[in-house]
């Protein structure tokens, strides 16, 4: 086939395309919604996603965590990491990570006039848990620490009602030191957050790392877990072999933020696994509204196809002929698909689920970690062109039934029935 | 201006649609030669082969038994796809609706078998023209086929036909869908294509008019050939 009989060839598809407007409308209508609702859907939840992954590896101990080996089957306090000043400038200095955190996790119980209560003390450096947490900015009586703050804690709304404890008073905190000797503290509450989350509001209590790490008999260079912020989170499982080849010591192990938040994560990869199944579904059905359009613009013809192969078109002219009818169909269709599922969900940006679904924010938790409820779309260019070249790629199957037609037209039956 | 080169020669032609006790004869041993220059009809009542002569003719249709000899090929030989390529090189079709592309332009419908054919741009435009001026379709070039009429769309269906000069053109019913006026406008112009291009023509139809204008007139009665006539107008 000649270029210049390919380019007439696809001249004929294109004007084809317009010979019946309202039917090619519908099929790019389908094609529109098709491509458009996923996407919509992808942007939306995926925005979700990575917000609440964002927000609890900040929370917590970040997208890669460096701790002892043990730590993940058995987190007590006298499973430590060593070394961490030497690891965290290094970590510091590395263009993939935007901040390290260091931690020391003290499981304990708090103890006040009306009882006592599980929970987690989690020593942190107040400057950077302020430039990198959202807690700071959840406190909703009191302040925040400072680094000069030594005995003084912020607690979660729920466990203050539950120790009756408010701004300024105190309780005990019992706990085991490294050695495994029991230990007590006196904690005076400097603030109270709330973050939606039972969990956290109900057990986590945060204080001064020095404090923290007196209480667990630690040294300076010794921490429970380093929190690692990366900037691009969908490249970190990269980042954490690179970082375990070259830093991690004889007891110490780098893992994902799936593997530190389990529970996040499998949520995460249900709720993924639901809409895909949901947005293939979708896809089918709007592919059979397409599968008619194509398979009745190609039936129709059939005495036209007859005539061009009875002066001597081949099979194969034609079949190209369809196959580029439909890739103009996938060409048009899918990026104003895209256009459109990316427009409706710039234009839900700032959008509080809440008025849609009903219920309290407290109630909207993944993994025991309270989830915004506010639409913030993720705008993913790889993943939007993904979804529209997996569209392009079904409407290209489509034509595939219609093209096998051309193989079976009888040139003499259909000049005969005109 | 018939020569003695045989373009089509059928021998013991059958054709049957269908098989056992239900088979239809279309056609029952038919032998018929065409010679370069023809310009013959096939006549006759519905339902006597006249169709189904032609698309064997033109390698549409396959005998049931019999051989199809054209220009030399044997058409019992041939694929499918080698038969396609004789349509495209040495056969014009014109049909009785025309057949056009609606998509395309009239000088685009009549350059579509060239470009088939793989004619450079510069000849195919040549070819095109000059066609168009001697049939009286210069000015219409680049109408759709919605923008003629029958008549002028019939014409430029000739056009493609006889465009890339094939040996033998082909037309079934080409004056059913025009009046007689047009009808009788369309023949003379394929008259005077066979004159001086030496074109070959075998038309198939129930119209008295084209009886009028051929030189051989191929009778067919119940799928044989009844008669096989010179016409009284001799050229």
């Amino acid at each position: 086939m000649s270029a210049k009989l390919l380019l007439l060839i696809i001249k004929i598809s294109w004007l084809s395309l317009w010979r019946n407007k309202r039917r090619t409308f519908i099929s790019l209508f389908s094609i529109i919604i098709g491509t458009g609702i996923p996407i919509f859907f992808v942007c939306i939840a995926w925005g979700f996603y990575a917000g609440l992954i964002d927000d609890v590896a900040r929370l917590m101990s970040g997208h890669i965590t460096y701790e002892h080996k043990d730590y993940r089957n058995s987190p007590s306090n006298d499973l430590w990491v060593g070394d961490t000043i030497k690891i965290n400038n290094t970590l510091t200095n590395n263009d993939n990570i935007l901040f390290t955190k260091q931690i020391v996790n003290l499981q304990g119980v708090a103890h006040t006039a009306k009882g006592s209560v599980g929970i987690s003390l989690m020593g942190i450096e107040p400057k950077k848990e302020i430039a990198i947490s959202f807690l700071p900015e959840n406190i909703i009586e009191g302040k925040y620490l400072s680094k000069v703050d030594e005995r003084l804690v912020v607690v979660g709304e729920k466990l203050a009602k539950n120790l009756n404890i408010a701004i300024g008073k105190k309780f005990v905190f019992t706990t085991n030191d490294i050695k495994g000797e029991l230990t007590e503290e006196l904690f005076r509450v400097k603030g109270i957050f709330k973050t939606g989350s039972k969990e956290i509001d109900g057990h986590l209590i945060q204080s001064n790392i020095a404090i923290a790490r007196k209480v667990a008999g630690l040294s300076n260079d010794e921490i429970s877990q380093l929190g690692i912020i990366v900037k691009n989170p969908d490249e970190h499982e990269v980042l954490i072999d690179e970082l375990q080849k070259s830093l991690a010591k004889n007891n110490g192990i780098f893992l994902s933020w799936q593997k530190i938040m389990p529970d996040v994560a499998t949520t995460i990869r249900m709720d993924r696994t639901a809409i895909t199944f949901f947005m293939i579904m979708l896809v089918v059905i709007v592919l059979f509204t397409m599968f008619s359009t194509i398979l009745m613009s190609t039936l129709e013809r059939k005495r036209e196809f007859a005539s061009l192969l009875a002066i001597g078109t081949q099979q194969i002219e034609l079949k190209v002929q369809i196959f580029f009818e439909t890739i103009f169909f996938g060409l048009i269709g899918c990026p104003l698909g895209a256009l459109v599922g990316v427009g409706v969900a710039k234009w839900t940006e700032g959008y509080d689920m809440l008025n849609v679904v009903g219920g309290k924010s407290e109630d909207m938790s993944v993994g025991g970690f309270g989830m915004d409820t506010v639409i913030t779309p993720l705008f993913s260019a790889p993943l939007i062109m993904q979804i529209c070249f997996f569209f392009f790629l079904a409407v290209q199957l489509l034509s595939f039934f219609p093209i096998h037609l051309i193989s079976k037209i009888s040139i003499t039956d259909e000049l005969r029935s005109a | 201006m018939n020569s003695n080169q045989e373009i089509v020669s059928l021998k013991n032609v059958v054709k049957n649609y269908g098989s056992g006790q239900v088979a239809i004869k279309a056609l029952q041993d038919i032998d018929l030669k065409i010679y370069k220059g023809d310009f013959s009809v096939m006549m006759g009542p519905s339902g006597c082969g006249k169709s189904t002569l032609l698309n064997i003719i033109g390698g549409l249709d396959r005998v049931t038994s019999g051989s199809v000899i054209f220009n030399g090929k044997d058409f019992n030989l041939l694929t499918n796809k080698e038969l396609s390529l004789i349509r495209r090189n040495e056969i014009g079709f014109v049909f009785q609706n025309y057949n056009l592309l609606p998509v395309l332009t009239a000088y685009e419908n009549a350059e579509y078998v060239l470009m088939l054919q793989n004619i450079p741009i510069s000849q195919r435009k040549e070819k095109v023209m000059n066609l168009f001026k001697e049939m009286d379709l210069e000015g219409l070039e680049n109408r759709l086929p919605r923008e003629l009429s029958g008549g002028q769309q019939q014409r430029v269906a000739i056009a493609r036909a006889v465009v890339s000069n094939p040996l033998l053109v082909l037309a079934d019913e080409i004056t059913a869908n025009v009046d007689s006026k047009t009808a009788q406008s369309l023949l003379t112009l394929m008259e005077k294509l066979n004159k001086t291009n030496n074109t070959t023509f075998l038309f198939s139809t129930h119209d008295p008019i084209v009886k009028n204008f051929a030189r051989k007139v191929i009778l067919l009665k119940d799928g044989l050939i009844d008669k096989e006539e010179q016409a009284s107008k001799n050229i």
